[in-house]
C-alpha cells in the first residue's frame, strides 16, 4: 500500500487525538457515574474509529493496541458499570495509545483482561437496543465496505461513468424516499397508498440493481420487497421489528451505494447481505395478521405481540451476528466517515499559519482602509466618501470575524483536567471532584496553549497541597470530597480563570516561616508583611509550600513559573485564601495576544504605546493643581492621595532631550503604571488615544533594549514602539530591592526599624502605649464578669482565672469606680501565665521608627517615652506592672546588688556582648540598657545571624544575650550549635524571653543556656550579666 | 558596472551593488527583497547609533541600519539621496541604508579574494571578501554575518544603558 503524505498523517493524528480525548472523557464520565449507555457508546465508537483509522493510515501498532482495548471493552456491553480497575486499564490504554501515536514503542499490559473480561461475553440485548435506537452508524458499517480493497467491484459489466452516475443518483434518491416512507410508517401515519408507493420504490430499486448486476443491492432490495408483501396486501401490519430491519437494510444499501460511487469492491458485504435478508424474511414471517374488525380484537393484539417476544430475540440474535460481522472486520473508517461528515459537519480544519497570515493581511487592510478614510475626508466626492464609509464598516466587520477564527472555547483545555484530577485523587488517595464552569468561554488559541501548563500546575497544586485527605477533612468538619472549581468568564475585555478549592488554604504564618527558611525574605521584613504580600511569597522563585516534596508537585519551581508564564502573555495572577477554607487563584489574561489595547503617548518626537493592562490611572498636573510635582533629592515625586509616588521622566530615560526639571510651571501628564510590586508614574509629553494595537516583535538587534516590548503600526501607518513597563522601571532603577516600599526608602529608613506599638487610653491626658510584641490578645469584658478574691480582681477566661491589673492604679492615675459597663483588657503572657492588663480604652496600633527614650524620672512600669512630631507617648512596661501588682518578681533569681557596682574592666570598657533578638523594640531597648552600662553590643536578628557573627568575632565576644522565639533559628537551636563549637562553647549564654514558663526554662537549660530570664527590668538583666561574666575577663 | 558573465569558469554570483561613501559594496541578489527610496524612519531611543530606526514596509516592520554609521565612516552625503536595501534574515526584515544604488552585477569566482588584512576591523568583520572589478574593488557583505555580529554587539552593550 502506498504511504500517506505528511499532511494526511498529521490530519489523522489530530483526529486520533480527538478520538482519544473523547474516549477519555467518556471513561471519566463513567468513573463519575455518568450515564452508562451514552458513555459506553461514545467510548466504544472512539476506540473503534481509532482502530479503523490507524489501520488505514498504517499505524499498525496503534491498530493492534486499540483493537485489544476495544475487545476488552466490548466485554462490558451488557453490564451497567465498569469496575474502577478496568477504567484505569482503559485510561492507561488511552495514554499508551497516545505514546504509540507519537511513535513510541509501548509494551502495554492488558492483564486485567484475563480474569474478568472473558466471562463478560457480549449479550445480544444491548446490541439490539443499539440498533433499535438507530445507533448503528455508518461508521460501524464502513469497515465492511473497506474490508477487501483489492478485489474487484461485483458488477460484472463495465458500466459507462455517466450511466453509472445516473444510476447511483437514482439509487440515492430511492433510498431517501424509502427512508422517509418508513419513518411515516413508524409513526403509524400510513395508508394503503403510502405502503404501495414504498413497495414500488423498493421494487424499482431491486430492478435497477439487478439490471446493473449489483447483486448484493438487488438481494437486499428483493428481501425488503418480499418482507413488505404481506403488508402491502393488507393482510398484515408492519411490526416495529420489521421496520427496524428495513431501516437497517437501508443503511446497508446506503453503504453499498457509497462503495459503488467510489468504484470499490463490495466484497465486505458478502457476509452481511445474507444476514440482512434472513432477518428481513424472519421479521416478515412473524407478522401478525390484521384482525378482522373489532377494536377489542385490536387490543388483544398487544398480547399477541407479547407472545411473539421469543421470536424477537431470535431476530435480535441475527442482528447481533450482523453487528458482530461488522465489528470484527478491521475498520477502515476515516475516509468514508469524513465523506459523510462533510455534509453534516460545518467546520473544516485550517492550518494556524494560514490564519496568521490572514491576520497579517487583515492588519494591512485596516491600514489601507485608514488611509482611504483619511483621503476621503479631504475630497468633496460624495460617492467616494460613501464608498469609503462602507469599506470602513465592512473592514471592521471582517476584522472582528477574523479575530474569532482563532478563538477556541477554553473547555478544550479545561476538560483535560478531569483526567488530571481523577488520576491525582487516585494517586494521593484523596477524594476530589472537579467542577468546570464557563467552558464555552473563548480565547485565542495561542493563549489557550499558553495557559495550559500554568493551569495544570495550579490544578495539580490544589490537588496535592490544597485538598486534604478525607480523614483530615472529616476532622475539620468538611465533606469528604474536596471540590476544585475552575470558572472562566469574560470580564472587561479580559478572560478570567478562577481556580478555587475548598482545601486547607494558605496559612500566612507557614508561608512566612517557609520564606524565611528559604531566605526569600528576612525575618524583619516578615513582621511587616500584609496578608496579600505574604500570599505573594508563594510566587517567589524557589518557594514551595509542600512540607515534603511529592512527585505530584512541590519541586520548588512551581508558582513562580506559573506567574512568569502568565505574565509573559500579558496576564496577571492573584492569589487569595483563608486558612482552613481553601485557596482561590484568579488569572486574568487578555482575549488575544495579537491585539492589545494600548495607550498612545507622545514623548519627544516619538509616539509610544503602553499596554492598557499596565496602566493604573492617568494624572494631569497643571500649575494650578493642588498637588505639584516635588523634587526629592533630585528625583521628581508626586503626592498621590497622600502617598509618595516616584516619577520617571520618559524623556530622560530615553535620553531624548535635556528635559527641564522645572515641572512646576507647565502642564505635566503622568501615566501611573503598575510594575508588579509597586507603582510609579511616568511623565510624558502628551497623552493621546487608546487604540487596539497589533504587537510585532522587535528585530533581534533591538531585543536587548529592555524598555521596549515590541513595535506596532498605528492607523496612520506610522510606527510606534511599545513600552515594557518592567523594563522602564529597571532603566529608572526603581524597585531594585524587591517589594521594598518605595515611600519608606525615600525617608531613608529601613522597614526593619519599625516598631509596632499598641496605643491605649488611660486616665491621663498623655497617650500611653505598649509594645505590641507583649500582647497576646485584646479582650473586652462586662464589668459584671469581674470576680473578686480578696483585693484581687479576676475574670474567668478560657477555663482559667485571668488576674487583672489596672494600669491606672499601678501608675497612680485616678481610678473611677464602677462607672463603665465594660472593661478593655490587654491579655499578656508572663512566665506561662496570662494576665489581664486593664486600660480605659484600646485606641489603635501604630508603627514608628522613633526610638524609645528612657524616662526622665524613673517610674516602675514605665519603659520610656516616644517623642513623635505631634506628641509624647508614654511606653509602659507591662511585665513590670504585673510584677509589681502581684509581687511575682520574688520568683526571679536574686542578685547581689553589689554585682552592679563591680567595675567594668580597667579602661571602662565593659567588654562585648552579642545580643540576639528579632524584635526591634526589645533589641533597641536592651541594647540601650547594655550600652549605657558600658558594654559594647553586637546585634544579630536571629540565631543564624548570631552564629555568623560568632564565627567571625568569637574572640572578642564575652557573653551572649539571646531571645528564644526567633525566625530561621531559634534560641534553643542556637545554644546547641554554640555549645558544639569548641571555639566558643564556653561563652556564657543568657536567655531573655517573654516565654518563660517551666518547660521553656528547662529546655533552655538543656540547650546550653547558663541562665534563663524573663524579659524584665534592666537592673535584673545587668545583674545577671555580671553574675555570668567570665571570670578571667572580670579580672581583666 | 561591467559584467563578466561570459566566462563561466567557476560559480557565478549575482550581486546587488551599492555605495557607502566612496566604496562599492555588494550583497547576494537573492538575499535582497527590494530596494526602496527614502522611507520614513521612526527612531528608536536608546538603540545603538547605527540603528536608524524602524520602517513600515507595507505592514511589516523593518529595522533600518545605517551602513555608514555601522562602518564608522564619515557621512559625506545628504540624507535625501539615501536608498534602502531591504533584506530578510531569519524572519527579520532589515533595511540597509546606503548612499546610492549601483547595478546588479554578475561576478565570477576567480576574481574573488579574501579581505585584505589592512581593512580596518570595524569593516572587515562584515565583509566576506572582495571582487576585483574593472577600476574598482567590490566588497561583498554577508547579511547573516551582519546580523550575527550586531546581535552579539547589542547584547553585550545592553547591560550598560
Amino acid at each position: 500500500m502506498s504511504s500517506f503524505s505528511q499532511e494526511e498523517i498529521e490530519e489523522f493524528k489530530v483526529e486520533a487525538q480527538e478520538l482519544m480525548d473523547t474516549a477519555e472523557k467518556g471513561l471519566l464520565a463513567l468513573d463519575q457515574d455518568g450515564d452508562f449507555k451514552t458513555c459506553f457508546d461514545s467510548i466504544f465508537r472512539s476506540f473503534h474509529n481509532l482502530k479503523g483509522g490507524s489501520g488505514m493510515m498504517e499505524f499498525l501498532d496503534l491498530q493492534a493496541h486499540t483493537h485489544e482495548l476495544e475487545t476488552i471493552f466490548m466485554g462490558f456491553k451488557e453490564k451497567t458499570s465498569i469496575p474502577k480497575s478496568y477504567i484505569n486499564l482503559f485510561l492507561r490504554g488511552v495514554d499508551a495509545a497516545r505514546s504509540i501515536l507519537e511513535g513510541e514503542k509501548v509494551i502495554f499490559d492488558f492483564l486485567v483482561k484475563e480474569d474478568e473480561a472473558e466471562n463478560t461475553s457480549p449479550q445480544p440485548i444491548q446490541v439490539a437496543e443499539q440498533i433499535e435506537e438507530g445507533h448503528l452508524k455508518i461508521a460501524e458499517l464502513a469497515p465492511v465496505i473497506q474490508e477487501e480493497q483489492e478485489s474487484q467491484s461485483s458488477s460484472g459489466y463495465e458500466i459507462p461513468d455517466e450511466v453509472m452516475g445516473e444510476f447511483l443518483a437514482e439509487v440515492e434518491e430511492t433510498i431517501d424516499n424509502i427512508s422517509k416512507k418508513l419513518q411515516l410508517i413508524e409513526k403509524k401515519e400510513y395508508d394503503k397508498e403510502l405502503v404501495d408507493n414504498l413497495y414500488r420504490d423498493v421494487h424499482s430499486l431491486k430492478g435497477s440493481a439487478y439490471l446493473f448486476s449489483f447483486h448484493k443491492m438487488g438481494d437486499i432490495a428483493h428481501a425488503m420487497e418480499s418482507s413488505l408483501e404481506t403488508v402491502r396486501n393488507g393482510t398484515h401490519l408492519p411490526s416495529d421489528r420489521l421496520l427496524d430491519c428495513l431501516f437497517k437494510s437501508l443503511r446497508v444499501l446506503e453503504a453499498l451505494a457509497i462503495k459503488m460511487k467510489k468504484k470499490e469492491c463490495d466484497e465486505g458485504f458478502t457476509k452481511v447481505v445474507p444476514v440482512v435478508v434472513k432477518a428481513l424474511t424472519f421479521a416478515s414471517g412473524k407478522l401478525e395478521k390484521i384482525p378482522e374488525e373489532t377494536i377489542a380484537q385490536v387490543l388483544s393484539l398487544q398480547e399477541e405481540v407479547a407472545a411473539l417476544l421469543p421470536a424477537e430475540t431470535l431476530i435480535q440474535d441475527e442482528i447481533v451476528k450482523l453487528e458482530e460481522a461488522v465489528m470484527s472486520i478491521p475498520a477502515q473508517v476515516t475516509s468514508v466517515v469524513k465523506e459523510k461528515e462533510a455534509e453534516g459537519v460545518s467546520s473544516i480544519r485550517v492550518p494556524v499559519a494560514l490564519l496568521d497570515s490572514l491576520m497579517t493581511l487583515m492588519g494591512e487592510m485596516v491600514l489601507v482602509r485608514n488611509q482611504v478614510l483619511q483621503y476621503s475626508n479631504k475630497t468633496e466626492d460624495l460617492e467616494f466618501s460613501s464608498m469609503s464609509k462602507r469599506l470602513n464598516v465592512v473592514t471592521s466587520e471582517i476584522q472582528e470575524e477574523m479575530m474569532k477564527t482563532r478563538m477556541q472555547p477554553i473547555g478544550n483545555v479545561l476538560e483535560k483536567f478531569n483526567r488530571v484530577v481523577r488520576d491525582l485523587s487516585h494517586d494521593l488517595k484523596k477524594s476530589i471532584s472537579l467542577v468546570i464552569q464557563g467552558a464555552e468561554t473563548e480565547l485565542d488559541k495561542s493563549l489557550l496553549e499558553a495557559v495550559k501548563d500554568p493551569l495544570t500546575h495550579i490544578v495539580r497544586n490544589s490537588c496535592d497541597h490544597g485538598i486534604e485527605t478525607p480523614d483530615i477533612r472529616k476532622q475539620c468538619g468538611k465533606v469528604d470530597t474536596g471540590t476544585i472549581i475552575i470558572k472562566s468568564y469574560h470580564e472587561g475585555g479580559q478572560v478570567v480563570i478562577e481556580v478555587t478549592d475548598d482545601g486547607k488554604g494558605l496559612h500566612k504564618d507557614q508561608l512566612i516561616k517557609k520564606a524565611i527558611e528559604k531566605g526569600i525574605i528576612t525575618s524583619a521584613q516578615a513582621t511587616q508583611l500584609s496578608d496579600k504580600e505574604a500570599f505573594d511569597l508563594i510566587f517567589a522563585p524557589g518557594f514551595s509550600t509542600a512540607a515534603q516534596i511529592t512527585n505530584v508537585s512541590g519541586r520548588g519551581v512551581g508558582m513562580d513559573v506559573v506567574r512568569t508564564n502568565i505574565e509573559k502573555i500579558g496576564g496577571t495572577v492573584e492569589l487569595s485564601g483563608k486558612a482552613g477554607a481553601g485557596t482561590a487563584i484568579k488569572i486574568k489574561i487578555p482575549l488575544t495576544l495579537a491585539i492589545v489595547p494600548a495607550l498612545i503617548v507622545k514623548c519627544g518626537q516619538g509616539t509610544f504605546a503602553i499596554p492598557q493592562v499596565k496602566i493604573e490611572e492617568l494624572v494631569r498636573v497643571d500649575p494650578e493643581s493642588e498637588n505639584k510635582i516635588e523634587m526629592l533629592h533630585g528625583s521628581p515625586v508626586y503626592r498621590l492621595r497622600g502617598d509618595i509616588l516616584p516619577l520617571v521622566d520618559l524623556n530622560k530615560v530615553l535620553g531624548q532631550q535635556e528635559g527641564s526639571d522645572n515641572y512646576g510651571d507647565r502642564v505635566v501628564n503622568i501615566a501611573i503604571l503598575n510594575a508588579e510590586t509597586f507603582s510609579f508614574g511616568v511623565i510624558v509629553d502628551e497623552i493621546q488615544d487608546t487604540v487596539d494595537i497589533v504587537v510585532k516583535p522587535l528585530n533581534r538587534l533591538l531585543k536587548s533594549l529592555q524598555v521596549y516590548a515590541g513595535a506596532t503600526i498605528l492607523g496612520d501607518g506610522s510606527i510606534s514602539l511599545i513600552f515594557d513597563v518592567m523594563g522602564i522601571s529597571k532603566m529608572a532603577q526603581l524597585g531594585q530591592e524587591k517589594s521594598k516600599n518605595k515611600v519608606e526608602e525615600d525617608k531613608g529608613h529601613k522597614m526593619s526599624d519599625l516598631q509596632e506599638l499598641l496605643l491605649i487610653k488611660l486616665n491621663s491626658p498623655t497617650k500611653h502605649a505598649l509594645a505590641l510584641n507583649y500582647v497576646q490578645r485584646l479582650e473586652e469584658f462586662e464589668t459584671d464578669e469581674i470576680e473578686y478574691s480578696g483585693d484581687e480582681r479576676a475574670i474567668r477566661y478560657r477555663g482559667n482565672i485571668l488576674p487583672l491589673v489596672s494600669v491606672n492604679e499601678q501608675l497612680g492615675y485616678s481610678i473611677e469606680k464602677g462607672e463603665r459597663e465594660k472593661v478593655s483588657v490587654v491579655v499578656i503572657e508572663r512566665a506561662g501565665k496570662l494576665y489581664g492588663v486593664e486600660v480605659n480604652e484600646i485606641l489603635d496600633t501604630f508603627s514608628t521608627i522613633v526610638e524609645v527614650k528612657e524616662p526622665i524620672k524613673k517610674h516602675t512600669g514605665i519603659f520610656g517615652n516616644i517623642n513623635t512630631d505631634e506628641e509624647l507617648i508614654v511606653v509602659i512596661d507591662p511585665f513590670e506592672l504585673i510584677g509589681k501588682a502581684f509581687d511575682i518578681d520574688g520568683i526571679l533569681p536574686k542578685f547581689d546588688s553589689k554585682l552592679l557596682d563591680r567595675p567594668l574592666g580597667i579602661d571602662g570598657r565593659g567588654g562585648t556582648i552579642l545580643l540576639v533578638e528579632d524584635t526591634v523594640y526589645f533589641r533597641k531597648a536592651i541594647k540601650a540598657v547594655l550600652e549605657k552600662r558600658g558594654y559594647e553590643v553586637l546585634v544579630a536578628q536571629d540565631g543564624k545571624e548570631a552564629l555568623e557573627i560568632l564565627n567571625k568575632e568569637y574572640s572578642r565576644i564575652d557573653l551572649i544575650v539571646s531571645d528564644i522565639e526567633m525566625p530561621r533559628m531559634n534560641g534553643f537551636q542556637m545554644a546547641k550549635e554554640i555549645r558544639k563549637n569548641p571555639a566558643y562553647s564556653k561563652v556564657p549564654l543568657l536567655a531573655v524571653s517573654s516565654k518563660a514558663d517551666k518547660d521553656y526554662r528547662r529546655e533552655g537549660m538543656n540547650s546550653g543556656f547558663d541562665m534563663y530570664l524573663e524579659k524584665l527590668k534592666p537592673e535584673v538583666l545587668l545583674a545577671a550579666i555580671s553574675e555570668l561574666w567570665p571570670e578571667e575577663r572580670k579580672a581583666a | 558596472m561591467s559584467s563578466s558573465g561570459d566566462s563561466l569558469v567557476q560559480r557565478v554570483e549575482q550581486l546587488t551593488t551599492f555605495y557607502v561613501g566612496n566604496e562599492l559594496f555588494g550583497i547576494e541578489v537573492m538575499k535582497v527583497q527590494e530596494v526602496t527610496g527614502n522611507p520614513q524612519v521612526i527612531p528608536v531611543p536608546l538603540a545603538p547609533e547605527f540603528v536608524r530606526g524602524l520602517v513600515n514596509l507595507r505592514g511589516q516592520i523593518a529595522t533600518a541600519i545605517g551602513l555608514s554609521e555601522l562602518f564608522a565612516q564619515k557621512k559625506s552625503h545628504d540624507d535625501l539621496s539615501e536608498m534602502s536595501v531591504v533584506c530578510k534574515s531569519e524572519g527579520n526584515l532589515i533595511s540597509l541604508v546606503v548612499d546610492s544604488i549601483g547595478d546588479v552585477v554578475e561576478v565570477d569566482g576567480h576574481k574573488f579574494e579574501k579581505t585584505p588584512d589592512t581593512v580596518p576591523q570595524t569593516l572587515r568583520r562584515f565583509v566576506k571578501g572582495v571582487y576585483k572589478m574593472d577600476g574598482i574593488l567590490l566588497s561583498v557583505l554577508d547579511i547573516e554575518t551582519i546580523f550575527k555580529e550586531l546581535s552579539t554587539d547589542s547584547e553585550s552593550t545592553s547591560g550598560r544603558s
